[in-house]
């Protein structure tokens, strides 16, 4: 199957960015279980695996347009020092993930391939839960102060 | 816990180059999907799952030391037009993956940092099962003909 145009560049474009996701929620889980925050730990690996998931079907569906997927790119992984900081890097990452997909979207419709459209809105909504908890959790630390909140993560969900 | 001289250096550069292996055999497991061979595929697919636990565990290493893990940089990732093209690629880097992690093991025994030393050692045996099993595919090609050795990898492992 041959790519429309400026197609390809795109799912590079988001393949970078999710190959920087990966990198940067591992970091940020592992720094989590280094600090005993076994919850934060657990929920945040599943979603650099989450991510492993995407890279994995970009790069199939760039060869399966004949393209050539561009796996030695990547963006700044910003790690954060404090967990307030690392929710702060990640959602200025899924903010930027979204506006890429959005513009994804927008393109694909316009030069008519559905089919990449369809695979962009159904990483759109995954982007769209995770900044939810994200907001959920910067919002819960605001309410009920991040001690509280850290004491609460000290255990793995059962 | 503060680490030996050294050692975070050498942990930094095995980190990179797990996390090239990691692109390196999604790219490559893509790829034999892609031609339609099954079998590759899945075992392209383990050997990145197993370059994702290294990199895991170097992490968390890094981490115990008290060293910060660079993540953000992957060395160049070899592609290929074929699949005999792939498997000379890999076994390429394999084999300096294997020459550094003898490095960084000689250099943990000499300031004695003997967990290093181990977490290493477990990585190097992975490390040359792999190199015999791009040694073995490449020989069994010449052997049986690439024609052959490919028709065999169409249908996946298990049937």
């Amino acid at each position: 199957m041959k790519a429309k145009q400026g197609v390809i560049e795109i799912l590079n474009k988001i393949l970078t960015a999710d190959l920087t996701a990966i990198n940067q929620y591992f970091v940020h889980a592992k720094m989590c279980a280094n600090w005993g925050y076994d919850r934060l730990h657990h929920h945040v690996k599943q979603r650099s695996f989450d991510e492993m998931k995407d890279a994995e079907e970009l790069v199939e569906h760039i060869l399966y347009l004949e393209g050539v997927p561009n796996l030695q790119r990547m963006n700044t992984v910003h790690v954060g020092e404090t967990v307030p900081e690392q929710f702060k890097a990640d959602l200025k990452a899924e903010q930027e993930m979204l506006a890429l997909l959005s513009d994804g979207v927008v393109h694909c419709t316009k030069v008519g391939d559905f089919t990449t459209r369809h695979m962009f809105e159904d990483m759109v909504k995954d982007v769209d839960q995770h900044i939810d908890w994200i907001e959920t959790q910067m919002e819960t630390i605001k309410q009920v102060g991040l001690e509280i909140y850290l004491a609460e993560q000290i255990k793995k969900d059962s | 816990m503060k680490a030996k001289e050294g050692v975070l250096g050498y942990l930094g550069r095995v980190l990179t180059a797990e996390l090239t292996a990691v692109h390196q055999y999604l790219l490559h497991a893509a790829m034999c999907k892609n031609w339609g061979y099954q079998r590759l595929h899945e075992h392209f697919s383990h050997l990145a799952d197993e370059e994702v636990r290294h990199s895991s565990g170097l992490i968390d290493h890094v981490l115990y030391l008290d060293g910060t893990p660079q993540v953000e940089h992957v060395d160049t990732i070899a592609g290929g037009s074929s699949v005999a093209e792939l498997l000379e690629a890999d076994l390429r880097f394999e084999l300096e993956d294997a020459e550094l992690l003898r490095e960084a093991i000689a250099h943990c025994s000499k300031v004695g940092d003997f967990t290093t030393r181990h977490l290493l050692e477990h990585m190097i045996i992975d490390t040359e099962e792999h190199i015999d099993w791009f040694e073995t595919q490449l020989r069994t090609i010449k052997q049986v003909g690439l024609a052959l050795y490919l028709a065999e990898h169409i249908q996946d492992g298990k049937s």
